[in-house]
């Protein structure tokens, strides 16, 4: 496998200019612990949990609280010390019922405590594979990129795998928790990494970013140093959807995911650097993945980022970064291309939901709709797409209800990245549509093959 | 399913949308489009301005008409009516009656651009199709040429630059400089090359103009009037050819008017424009072809979206038939 000189994926937008990064990128991670916290028994789209605690009863930090139901799910910890007040059952943004353990804490003091695996770089000779991907399980690790698929489902792969790549390329507009956790915890980043690395049985693991975050790389590549070690910095050009598990291992690789198959088809896993940090603190530390980096951003007074137990309210962290600038305010869950719409002109004080394993942000918009105009046939929906697909085609044959159609147009092959409808002039929702499509026909394909 | 309906439509991402609207991109081509008018005021008079406020007018007024009458939503804010009446009235010659431009402007709007959808359905260009219609049925108001205020002699009916080449005249009145900057008898938007060629670059600088597909559009004209325009073979008048007709308005502004081919189809369809436009000029009954040439072509684009393929990710190219 050989490198392309220049790395890049066909297709792909540059959705803003660079200043929305830069609100929150020279802001260091700001530590918080909450009084209350919200823990969801359902931390990603993937199955929920049982909760395995009862009201009144005292947890302590690390403590299961619940246990997985389904093959999707991963383990869930108290995220504090304290007591649960409350078991309640609330709606999410999508309207399903999901049970959520509101813990009381303790107490909210810090505790800071230097370790090793936060300064130097760690000999793995004694870790095994299995240890690694055994305190994936135990950690409740779940892809922190935003699919929240558990990791060690993706380790426990039986193909040769020959790169991990860890993804810091955060190619979302607007989010930078990432790019801060690379500057404020690289070596525990680099240390994961190499866990990853040994527990995939790789050759090779490349950090991956892009360039509008070269302080990050510059630091990651000097605490690398000269130590021959496996792990690699790679540079790639900024471009949304950098970040997009296909694209990268193109990106990087120049090779192309086969359809329907995952990047392991082709060697390759990848994961996030925040569950590369995850991973270190499992092992070196015991400490579960409690805790994330979110960041705050787009119209509120003081955007910044924040390191909070998962479970941490929404409000709360909207109240610290001072509230919303806009009242005709829209509430992103995560970057604005792919993230979810949590609420629209909304009180900071009503704002219902808490940080799970997979919230990357919240980014405050202001609400402007422009309705949908007529098609003019400009094809700026399949320049951008990067995986290759006509998207006003798709759309139009969507209308039509005419599902064969899309699917001999690939809309299968959808990544959902949204640039699509970012680029259209006529302001058409292509991606929804697509979307759509795309789970009409992958329904439709379980029915045949039920029958 | 209720593919139309969009319940959740306030809620979709991506949340962030690009400020380029349907709106903005025809406003960019009227403002490309207005050296051109201003040349046409200078070169044949306030009579060209009358003609070019007419066809506008009417395009847009028979579009909200038409639209109020099947109870659709108008579409006249965004623009593409009004290029539409420009264009219609640059390719008519100053001399062409008011009325005649008015019957061009709703014949291009109401037949070729609403009879089949309205903006983006119509299969080829309204303003070419409005043109011709009116060459049709009115031979003989729409062909009177004339020359400028500024050729030395007072407007006098004078054949075009490409008639008397096709007529085998030696072209001695006017320069190549006169062809460039537009000082010649023709249409009123299509004579001068160098201001069309600004509203161009500023199309390209606004990124909303394929201008591979009109270079190549331009270059296989030539080449082919050249090998076979002359008396013998690769001796066609080059400039002629280039600048004496509406090559260059029909390059810049109708050829790459929005109809989907993929970029290679789009190519393609230059090709096929260009192999027609010459086809007519060297052995063809009219002197010009850029209408008949680019409106032929627009009828092969079922064709070549059909024959086109694109990579689509993960998928082996043999398995992608292409639909």
């Amino acid at each position: 496998m050989k490198f392309q000189e220049f790395s890049k994926f066909p297709g792909g937008v540059h959705p803003t200019d660079g200043l929305d990064k830069r609100l929150s990128n020279q802001e260091s991670i700001f530590k918080y612990i909450p009084e209350v916290v919200e823990i969801s028994m359902k931390q990603s789209g993937g199955s929920a949990c049982q909760v395995v605690v009862k009201q009144g009863d005292h947890v302590t930090i690390g403590q299961i609280i619940g246990e997985p139901k389904g093959f999707g799910a991963a383990a869930i910890h108290a995220s504090m010390n304290g007591t649960v007040i409350e078991i309640k059952i609330v709606k999410d943004a999508k309207g399903q019922e999901t049970t959520v353990c509101v813990i009381q804490a303790e107490e909210t003091k810090l505790i800071e405590n230097e370790l090793e695996y936060s300064n130097k770089l760690i000999d793995l000779t004694d870790i095994s594979k299995e240890r690694i991907i055994g305190a994936m399980k135990d950690s409740g690790l779940i892809g922190m990129g935003g699919a929240g698929f558990p990791t060690h489902i993706k380790y426990e792969t039986n193909k040769k795998i020959q790169y991990v790549l860890i993804n810091g390329a955060e190619c979302e507009p607007f989010l930078t928790c990432d790019h801060r956790l690379m500057l404020e915890y690289g070596m525990e980043i680099v240390n994961g990494a190499n866990l990853l690395v040994k527990a995939a049985d790789a050759t090779k693991g490349i950090i991956c970013l892009e360039d509008n975050k070269k302080d990050a790389a510059e630091h990651l590549k000097k605490l690398l140093g000269d130590v021959s070690s496996s792990l690699e910095v790679k540079v790639l050009p900024t471009k949304y959807p950098q970040g997009g598990e296909r694209q990268l291992v193109q990106a990087v690789t120049g090779i192309e995911v086969p359809m329907g198959g995952l990047p392991a088809d082709v060697g390759i896993i990848i994961s996030n650097v925040a569950t590369a940090k995850a991973i270190a603190d499992m092992i070196f530390a015991q400490i579960p993945l409690v805790s994330r980096c979110i960041t705050i951003t787009g119209r509120v007074k003081k955007p910044r980022n924040y390191l909070v137990p998962i479970g941490t309210k929404f409000s709360d962290l909207i109240e610290l970064s001072g509230g919303f600038e806009v009242t005709n305010n829209r509430l992103i869950l995560g970057g604005p291309m792919t993230g979810a719409c949590l609420a629209i002109n909304v009180k900071a004080e009503e704002l219902e939901g808490s940080v799970t394993k997979t919230s990357s942000g919240i980014v405050v918009l202001e609400n402007n709709n422009e309705g949908e105009s007529p098609c003019i046939r400009c094809e700026a929906c399949a320049r951008v797409c990067p995986a290759g697909i006509v998207p006003f085609k798709i759309n139009h044959a969507y209308i039509d209800e005419n599902i064969d159609i899309c699917e001999k147009l690939y809309a299968t092959e959808c990544i959902g990245c949204g640039s699509c409808s970012y680029v259209c002039p006529a302001k058409i929702e292509l991606a929804y549509r697509v979307m759509e499509a795309r789970g009409e026909i992958n329904r439709r394909k379980r029915e045949r093959g039920v029958k | 399913m209720k593919a139309t309906k969009l319940e959740h439509m306030p809620k979709l991402n991506p949340h962030i949308k690009t400020p380029s609207t349907t709106s903005i991109i025809m406003q960019d081509v009227a403002i490309a489009l207005i050296p051109a008018l201003l040349g046409a005021f200078y070169f044949f008079g306030i009579r060209s301005l009358y003609l070019v406020a007419a066809s506008v007018a009417s395009c847009v007024i028979s579009e909200f008409i038409w639209q109020k009458i099947v109870r659709r939503q108008s579409t006249i804010g965004d623009f593409s009516a009004v290029v539409t009446g420009i264009l219609i009235a640059f390719n008519l010659p100053v001399t062409t009656p008011i009325w005649v431009a008015v019957v061009a402007s709703m014949f291009a709007i109401i037949v070729v651009k609403q009879f089949f959808g309205g903006i983006g359905s119509n299969f080829a260009n309204p303003a070419l199709m409005g043109r011709i219609f009116i060459m049709v049925m009115w031979p003989t108001q729409v062909m009177q040429y004339v020359t400028t205020f500024h050729s030395g002699v007072d407007s006098v009916t004078s054949a075009t630059v490409l008639s008397m080449l096709k007529g085998g005249q030696e072209i001695t009145q006017f320069s190549t400089w006169d062809m460039f900057i537009g000082n010649i008898p023709g249409a009123i938007g299509e004579t001068s090359a160098l201001l069309l060629l600004i509203g161009f670059i500023y199309m390209c600088y606004r990124g909303i103009v394929n201008a591979k597909a009109a270079i190549i559009y331009i270059a296989t004209v030539i080449a082919i009037t050249f090998v076979f325009g002359g008396d013998g073979l690769f001796t066609g008048d080059i400039m002629t050819n280039l600048l004496g007709g509406g090559l260059i308005l029909g390059a810049f502004y109708m050829l790459t008017d929005y109809a989907f081919v993929s970029a290679r189809g789009k190519l393609m369809l230059a090709v096929l424009a260009g192999i027609i436009t010459a086809g007519i000029r060297v052995w063809g009954g009219y002197p010009e072809g850029v209408a008949f040439g680019i409106l032929a072509a627009n009828c092969f684009i079922g064709f070549f979206e059909r024959i086109k393929k694109t990579h689509v990710y993960g998928v082996k190219d043999k398995q992608n038939e292409g639909w």
